[in-house]
């Protein structure tokens, strides 16, 4: 073994010494243990396959990663490569190299679904400014035998079987119907809600107006705001963050959760594969509903010392096998056509994001990360405005109303600068 | 050396060194080192840090950077976020130092005492104190947790909450979490701070009041008390700068909600530089509290002086 070791480092330090040993720096964002394994994994298979390539990966814990990228990047240590999640695309979009090029001449960039190369445009539709690498779209998690005890026999197609569900297995003793995320992350499920029951997800109207104070989002805001102050969410849940929502429900304490694939592998390490499922968010009185889709992906600066390189190890974190790979590590919806037949994502967990995929009703909704403030808006802002509306300080029109009115004047200092 | 007046023949006396230089001047350049360093390290971050809370510095809008004169402290005035942020800090500090001064007494008395194997107990005793401060708030956050922690249980069991909920889900409940977490952090530095000055009382004292046949309450305030009134001024004044400024276990275990319930100055600070990077406003908000907790210290250090008379 160590005799192998020898021969293939010899190997690279003949080939590096013959083409110059390049090092490039890739920043990953999102971190976990199991993610870094997989990364660690792929970039050595990148290294062995481009004998004099080094590559450093750079760990930043998601908890401290936007203030430690924007350090590293304002004081001129920027990564050639970096994972870059969509709501920080925005700010960082000039520093960033266009890949529509490289994506055209790419021997893979034929099977990217169409959804992958809209989001990796979405700054400003048409600039490729990273290929993203999966997709979190919320689906509907549901506790099995929680809905048999309370005699609910299908989980719910609709708002209102949802309400109706939710109030049913609330009856239980000590249990309780949705896993309500009220702390941090809970923007989502506000968003949701608000354009299913409005039936529309578009976010500014052609005057540049916030929807989020139209009637019917009113009404999906009071939506949450009934669940939680009739008592079909538990107590603490104004203050839950995605540890917890996750928590209350392999605990069995609430038989909804509406999450990302990501949430998948805690669940499914903790719950038989039996006793839950996934379905598509319940539609609203429109017959639509507008599950959130978030993505991350992979991204160059252009301060990067060699594009090609750089570019090259983009391709090879984002061909199919890897991706695929990444995917199921990770939990992400995968990017390339055909994953789906995969027998890892043929179970009735998929399922439920396949069928929003591909279901007529459903329509993904891109939060407005492009504006600048956005991250300000749903860590700070929305967060305790809408703990304030769930323990009945506000009403859901005031809720709205300020959420509107910041979200209207950012997008019209967006639309300025375009 | 020194002995110049006097002269050896046929050597130069050496130029002296005029008075005026000697006295006045001469210190000062030995200091230089000494205070050019202060200087650098301490006082040029902090004007710079406070000339920020009279400009507009937006990291989001590079352009619009310049001097604005006191339009951060007059929006300050009219922020209703600034003063629950106020108020929060006062309860969180006074709950947090009442809790950490009258536990951390009793155990430096206890510890003050002979008893078998007291070196152990003293040094588990200091153990919280070495603990990261973002993994016991990590730990406080999971145990308040009913899913997980066994503290909402035995509250409910107690009678104390009506039944097993999480506390730090409670807006009215909320800011005993991190005072908790806090208390049983903090204790051990008035424990150390104030077992030093117990053992520095002199004994004879003791001897003489129970001579005279003082009872242990007497012995207590008589003696005690004024003996560690100097080191309970500064302790106290120290703690509590510090936990009016100690943003980590709140940050961690709530993060300032519910709906702001446990938002101090320093995570609403926070906030603002490194999520709205707004680094003017966060810089008028840090100026805020700095101004009050110096008027703090100075009305401490003004009753330390007249109350110890030591």
């Amino acid at each position: 073994m160590r005799g192998l070791i020898g021969a293939i480092s010899a190997l690279a330090f003949l080939a590096g010494s013959a083409a110059s040993a390049e090092t490039l720096k890739l920043v990953e964002v999102i971190t976990s243990p199991e993610r870094t394994e997989v990364l660690q994994e792929q970039v050595d298979a990148f290294e062995a396959a481009n004998p004099g390539t080094e590559v450093e990966i750079v760990s930043l814990p998601w908890g401290q990663a936007f203030e430690k990228l924007a350090t590293m990047v304002a004081g001129g240590d920027i990564p050639d490569v970096v994972e870059m999640p969509d709501r920080w695309a925005g700010i960082y979009k000039d520093k960033l190299v266009d890949l529509n090029d490289k994506i055209a001449g790419w021997d893979h960039g034929g099977t990217l679904t169409q959804k992958t190369l809209d989001m990796g445009r979405q700054t400003d539709g048409k600039t490729a400014r990273m290929i993203p690498y999966g997709f979190y779209l919320r689906a509907m998690f549901y506790n099995k035998k929680l809905l048999e005890e309370a005699g609910v026999a299908s989980p719910p197609g609709t708002m209102a079987e949802f309400m109706e569900a939710a109030k049913a297995v609330s009856a239980l003793d000590g249990k309780y119907g949705y896993c309500l995320r009220g702390g941090p992350g809970g923007l989502n499920g506000w968003i949701m809600m608000a354009a299913t029951m409005n039936g529309d997800n578009t976010f500014f109207d052609e005057d540049g107006k916030s929807t989020l104070n139209q009637p019917g989002s009113v009404e999906g805001i009071q939506f949450l705001i009934d669940m939680y102050q009739n008592g079909y969410a538990p107590k603490d849940s104004v203050s839950w963050g995605f540890n917890e929502i996750v928590a209350g429900f392999y605990s069995g304490t609430c038989a909804f959760l509406d999450q990302d694939p990501d949430a998948l592998i805690a669940v499914a390490e903790r719950m038989e594969a039996e006793d839950f499922a996934v379905v598509p968010m319940p539609v609203g009185p429109a017959g639509k509903a507008f599950p959130t889709i978030g993505f991350a992906g992979w991204a160059m600066f252009d301060t990067t010392s060699n594009e090609d390189l750089s570019w090259k190890l983009i391709a090879h974190l984002s061909s199919p096998e890897a991706n695929k790979e990444w995917a199921k590590r990770v939990g992400v919806i995968p990017i390339h056509e055909g994953a789906e037949q995969d027998p890892y994502f043929k179970t009735e967990q998929f399922k439920g994001w396949f069928d929003t995929l591909n279901g007529e009703q459903y329509v993904p909704t891109v939060m407005p990360t492009y504006l600048e403030q956005f991250g300000y808006f749903a860590d700070s802002i929305a967060l305790e405005s809408s703990q304030e509306a769930l323990l009945g300080e506000i009403t859901a029109q005031e809720v709205a109303d300020k959420w509107a009115e910041f979200l209207t004047e950012e997008y019209a200092r967006w639309k300025a600068a375009q | 050396m020194t002995a110049i007046d006097t002269a050896v023949p046929g050597r130069k006396p050496r130029a002296r060194p005029t008075f005026y230089f000697r006295y006045m001047v001469e210190p000062y350049l030995y200091l230089t080192p000494a205070i050019l360093l202060i200087a650098l390290v301490m006082l040029v971050p902090l004007v710079i840090g406070v000339s920020y809370a009279f400009q507009a510095v937006n990291l989001l809008r590079p352009f619009q950077s310049g001097w604005v004169g006191f339009a951060n402290f007059e929006a300050l005035w009219t922020d209703r976020k600034f003063w629950l942020a106020l108020t929060n800090t006062f309860w969180w500090t006074l709950g947090s130092i009442f809790f950490q001064f009258f536990l951390g007494l009793g155990l430096a008395m206890l510890l003050n005492t002979q008893f078998h194997g007291k070196r152990i107990v003293q040094a588990l005793v200091f153990l919280p104190w070495a603990v990261p401060t973002f993994l016991s708030a990590l730990t406080w956050a999971w145990l308040f947790n009913p899913t997980i922690g066994p503290l909402p249980h035995w509250l409910a069991a107690l009678g104390i909450l009506s039944e097993p909920f999480n506390i730090l889900g409670d807006p009215d409940l909320a800011m005993w979490g991190p005072i908790t977490a806090n208390v049983w952090f903090g204790i051990p530095f008035f424990a150390i701070t104030l077992l030093a000055a117990l053992q520095s009382i002199p004994h004879e004292l003791y001897e003489a009041a129970e001579i005279d046949g003082a009872t242990p309450w007497q012995t207590f305030t008589k003696i005690t008390l004024p003996f560690l009134a100097p080191m309970i001024a500064i302790t106290v004044m120290l703690r509590t700068i510090w936990i009016a400024n100690f943003a980590d276990l709140i940050f961690v275990m709530t993060g300032g909600g519910p709906a702001n319930s446990t938002q101090i100055l320093s995570t609403y600070i926070f906030t603002t530089a490194f999520r709205k990077l707004d680094f003017g406003y966060a810089s008028a908000i840090a100026v805020a509290l700095l101004g009050l907790l110096l008027i703090y210290a100075a009305i401490l250090l003004v009753l330390r002086r007249k109350l110890v008379k030591i």
